[in-house]
């Protein structure tokens, strides 16, 4: 279970160096091909990558948010409004989704958070819910369920990113941003706490850690860079209504995080790149692409409990000991 | 006004009874396994399904069909847990998020083998009970008739044979439970079987009032999810307690104040009872 214990094994700098590569290369597909059809796939997969991103910082204090979605609508919505009704730019927008999701999750993460385990994912279950009932309620703000369609594209300085080849460099630079966060966090002390919280929460609390809020720390973190990439994809996709945050998504945000590796720092980016493509290669069959993911992560469940990540380093070890 | 109240009082305790035949199974897994079970709803529509395929397919009469509906569910269900679930057995996390995959797969497959559209289901009965101006179709009549006798079988069964209260040992300590002779592995699969059965009689039940399509599972998920985490995970009387009172409420809001209403009264008070009392109406608090 321990954070650390992949970085500690023989023969993983190596590794680290390929994966780092492979990524480099991966990131670069789209140039290469030059398809407008492989930026899109691109840019879904940055948009997804933060998304789990956001959900990994709070698996790291050992909870699992099925209201996931929930948040990365309140990001959408609250940039959506912003710019539509308020001119205000979208480069802000972005920003204050995220502002606005994390401030909401800060103030009703103190209660939720006392709960754990399956506990935890029920209530947060029952509040993604409750967010897509109550944006139904109120189609003056959320358009109801025909949503809001002709959402502004983002725009830098002036220049609107009207193509797919032109959000794609935009979509990467926030992505290592939320990466670069992530491996902040990671290597300070607040990563150090979290790794305490997810490991033994009551060894934690007696050690002085101060469990609830460093829970809420993480679940506020998290929750602001859902709402960060909701926004995105709102202007990005250009349409939004409360079925687009429902269930489903947080779902597969889960799936992401749990393929690609619960607790490991690249899971969520491995995660959506593993992912995100999958069903565009079976196009004209959705039913099967659903199907595998299920299959895809009861598999990973199964057998890869580190997710795809520790499977270099799972293979390593069944090598060392034949 | 006083006929709004009784009718209400009526379409309630229908409700009440269809949600306690979903919640049962729901409840019966997290109690005996430690799962819980979001492919649970799949498990209603698979019901459905049989009983179309039975009805309409096979042309065999209705108590056949479900007969077999249930024989089929219980396999079903055993092989579920034996595949899928059981691996997961001292890990709840993993098993729930292996039950989200489940219900992916389930939906899916039910939308390759019969398409998205909804079909129909011929009537089994038609026409009303008329009580003065109390009005109860038929249908619904036979659906609550037939809901209550099996309620009442289950729990005979439950209470009365050497494996019903195998099971209920299981879901108040499964270590004493296997030192006394349990055995996990025919129990496990035999508690989420007939959770699975249950949920698919009510597929079934329900199959003729509101047709049968890949979709219909997710509401009735939502209901035993509400009417499960209100009475208590694990609790079956908590269960009975929160499926009637949920019917009631939910049917008394859609007929005074609105539909959306009662959804979002009964996700709040959801919310409410795992804050104050996560243990819900009658579970026991965990330790």
């Amino acid at each position: 279970m321990s954070v650390t214990s992949t970085s500690t094994a023989g023969g993983v700098r190596p590794m680290k160096l390929v994966g780092a590569i492979l990524l480099t290369l991966a990131a670069t597909i789209p140039w290469f091909t030059g398809s407008t059809f492989h930026f899109h796939i691109a840019v879904m997969v940055c948009i997804s990558a933060m998304a789990t991103s956001g959900l990994a910082v709070i698996a790291w204090v050992g909870q699992l948010s099925l209201a996931h979605a929930a948040f990365a609508g309140i990001g959408a919505y609250t940039s959506v409004l912003l710019v539509v009704r308020f001119d205000l730019p979208v480069l802000l927008g972005l920003p204050a989704g995220a502002l606005v999701a994390g401030a909401v999750a800060f103030v009703i993460g103190s209660p939720l958070l006392r709960l754990r385990g399956v506990y935890f994912v029920l209530i947060t279950f029952a509040l993604n819910e409750l967010f897509r009932l109550i944006m139904l309620d109120i189609p003056e703000y959320s358009g109801g369920s025909s949503g809001i369609a002709g959402i502004p594209k983002i725009s830098l300085f002036g220049i609107t990113l009207s193509s797919y080849q032109a959000v794609y460099p935009f979509a990467l630079v926030c992505l290592s941003l939320v990466i670069g966060l992530l491996v902040l966090i990671r290597r300070g002390q607040l990563g150090r706490r979290f790794a305490a919280v997810e490991e033994n929460l009551d060894l934690a609390e007696s050690s002085g850690i101060p469990t609830a809020r460093t829970q809420n720390i993480a679940f506020t973190i998290g929750s602001a860079i859902a709402g960060f990439a909701g926004a995105f994809l709102a202007h990005y996709v250009g349409f939004i209504s409360p079925e687009t945050f429902g269930f489903q998504l947080s779902v597969s945000y889960v799936i992401m995080l749990v393929t690609g590796g619960r607790l490991a720092l690249w899971g969520p980016l491995v995660g959506a790149l593993f992912l995100t493509p999958l069903p565009e290669f079976l196009r004209g069959a959705v039913e099967y692409q659903h199907i595998i993911y299920g299959v895809v992560l009861i598999a990973v469940l199964r057998f890869l409990p580190q997710g795809l990540v520790g499977l270099p380093a799972q293979l390593a070890q069944k090598g060392g000991r034949a | 006004m006083s006929f709004l109240i009784a009718q209400s009082l009526i379409n309630g305790i229908i409700l009440g009874t269809l949600y306690l035949l979903m919640a049962i199974g729901f409840t019966l897994a997290f109690g005996v396994m430690r799962i819980v079970n979001f492919a649970h709803g799949e498990f209603y529509m698979i019901g459905a399904f049989c009983a179309l395929i039975g009805v309409t397919w096979l042309g065999l009469p209705f108590p056949v069909t479900l007969a077999l509906t249930i024989a089929v569910a219980i396999l079903f269900g055993a092989l579920v847990e034996r595949v899928v679930f059981r691996p997961f057995r001292n890990d709840e996390l993993s098993g729930m998020i292996a039950s989200l995959g489940l219900a992916m797969i389930l939906q899916h497959g039910a939308l390759i083998l019969f398409g998205p559209d909804p079909q129909a289901f011929p009537a089994i009965v038609t026409g009303v009970f008329k009580w003065g101006s109390l009005i109860v179709p038929k249908s619904r009549a036979l659906a609550l008739g037939i809901g209550i006798v099996i309620l009442l079988i289950f729990y005979l069964f439950l209470m009365h044979t050497r494996h019903g209260r195998a099971l209920r040992a299981l879901v108040q300590d499964q270590e004493i439970a296997a030192v006394f002779g349990v055995r996990l592995e025919i129990m496990y699969a035999l508690g989420l079987g007939f959770g699975v059965a249950l949920a698919a009689v009510a597929g079934g039940l329900m199959a003729p009032l509101f047709g049968v399509s890949p979709f219909i599972g997710a509401t009735p998920l939502l209901k035993a999810f509400i009417v499960v985490i209100l009475g208590g995970l694990g609790s079956i009387p908590g269960a009975a307690l929160a499926a009637i009172l949920l019917g009631l409420i939910e049917s008394f809001t859609s007929s005074f104040v609105s539909a959306s209403a009662a959804d979002i009264v009964t996700f709040a008070l959801v919310i409410v009872v795992l804050l104050v009392r996560p243990a819900g109406l009658l579970g026991r608090a965990e330790t």
